[in-house]
């Protein structure tokens, strides 16, 4: 199978995990023209982020030049990282009606796969800080957690 | 057709200037770049400001031992499982770390609920808890704050570092955040878009999340501060140079702040 890579902004990493499956694979940037309005630092940064990947760089509809790479690389699958933004998933989502697409996990933080609430950080936290920690995961209900802006208005600590 | 776009540069200066060229909308702001260099390379450069011990007790200060990698964390150049390990290196006991680490799982939870709520993020997630309305707030954020010219030497310097240098302390984003929706009486969303257009680690989750956290549409309270509190964690460094020091708006104990900013019984 010939494989290309697309990489977007919420993964500049050299070593990620797409880089890392397919080392030989050519890799595409897209500077979406649907993608949000930025300063130039922003766009200097990220470009130079991309000079330091084996990447070749495109500006205009995302998916149509994802897919006019892979075509002319007559690849008939695309390799991406998963990414919480909706407006890279809507990417994917058209990708992923012409072409097969994988997308790969981003190098996990926490190994964790329970479910956890979060509808405050205090109740993540206490699920999750042994994970995050790498302790050994101790029983519900022996941690002291530390509630942001809870003790002061200075609300010092978390956010 | 369009073509692949450039790789090659003589320098930093004529990567600028093909950026500004590629992209005719950055015209609208300022143009400004930042010292801050992207890449694997420049991230690795600030490993070396991973002091964990000394982050858990500085980390409020503006002076602290913060690391500066948010922009290559926002962007995946540098992965949160990265850092944590970094600092429980360093740390000589796990609990060194414990702050440290805390903050970069702040990271992880807003992530988490970005892939839950999706465009969300723009919306209040729970009503304000100051007592006003939603409407009751501005949809614009007033000239003077963007531009710097508010007359209060604290915010206005907010306001040029984060247009400037695209970063910006995390209290002083607090205090910035604050002093818009809640003195300012101007919708978070407005604060949070301007935000978005200069932070090189700018990020819908962490940065809409905050604001709201801030705001109080997805706390119990909404945050503020007092001068007295901005000037500790700055070491006077705005009030000392301030025109309207001992007579600014944010003067005075936290009750009557309270009393006068919000509507709450
Ligand atoms: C109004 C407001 C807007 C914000 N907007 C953004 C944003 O757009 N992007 C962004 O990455 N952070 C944002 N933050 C969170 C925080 O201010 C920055 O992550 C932090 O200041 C970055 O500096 P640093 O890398 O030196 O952090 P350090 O203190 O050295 O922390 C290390 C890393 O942990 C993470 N982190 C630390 N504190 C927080 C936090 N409170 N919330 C989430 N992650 C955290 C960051 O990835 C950071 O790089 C915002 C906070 C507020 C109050």
């Amino acid at each position: 199978m010939n494989t290309i890579i697309w990489v977007h902004e919420d993964c500049l990493h050299p070593t990620g995990p797409a880089y890392m499956a397919y080392p030989e694979s050519p890799s595409i940037f897209v500077f979406d023209d649907a993608g949000p309005v930025m300063s130039l630092k922003r766009y200097v940064f990220i470009y130079e982020c991309l000079l330091e990947l084996p990447v070749v760089i495109r500006k205009g509809d995302a998916v149509q030049e994802i897919l006019g790479f892979a075509r002319r690389h007559s690849a008939d699958r695309i390799v991406t990282i998963a990414t919480p933004s909706p407006r890279l998933k809507r990417i994917q989502q058209k990708l992923a009606q012409s072409i097969q697409l994988e997308v790969l996990a981003y190098d996990p933080f926490l190994e964790f796969t329970g479910t956890v609430r979060l509808e405050r950080f205090s109740q993540f936290w206490r699920t999750v800080e042994p994970y995050a920690m790498l302790e050994e995961p101790r029983s519900e209900g022996d941690q002291e957690v530390a509630i942001p802006g809870s003790n002061t208005n200075d609300a010092a600590a978390g956010s | 057709m369009s073509q692949d776009l450039r790789r090659d540069f003589q320098d930093r200066q004529d990567l600028i200037d093909y950026v500004a060229e590629i992209f005719p909308q950055t015209a609208n702001f300022e143009p400004f770049v930042a010292d801050t260099r992207g890449g694997r390379r420049a991230a690795e450069q600030l490993f070396e400001n991973i002091d964990p011990k000394k982050y858990g007790a500085t980390r409020n200060n503006i002076s602290g031992a913060v690391t500066y990698l948010s922009p290559y964390i926002r962007h995946g150049v540098v992965t949160l499982r990265e850092v944590r390990d970094l600092a429980l290196r360093r740390a000589d006991q796990r609990k060194d770390a414990a702050k440290f680490i805390m903050e970069l799982a702040w990271r992880e939870y807003w992530q988490r609920l970005y892939e839950t709520l999706g465009g969300g993020v723009w919306d209040d997630i729970e009503e304000y808890k100051t007592g006003f309305p939603p409407d009751s707030y501005d949809e614009e954020l007033p000239v003077n704050i963007k531009r710097g010219t508010t007359g209060l030497a604290c915010i206005d310097a907010f306001s040029r570092e984060l247009r400037r240098t695209g970063y910006l302390h995390n209290h002083a984003r607090m205090w910035l955040a604050s002093y818009v929706v809640h003195w300012r009486k101007v919708q978070w969303q407005a604060g949070a878009e301007w935000f978005l257009e200069h932070l090189l680690d700018g990020d819908p989750a962490s940065n809409n999340l905050s604001w709201q956290w801030v705001a109080s549409t997805f706390s119990n309270k909404p945050y503020f501060f007092n001068r007295e509190n901005l000037e500790r964690h700055t070491e006077g460094l705005y009030c000392r140079q301030c025109l309207h020091y001992g007579s600014c708006p944010f003067e005075g104990r936290y009750e009557d702040l309270s009393q006068k900013l919000f509507q709450i019984q």
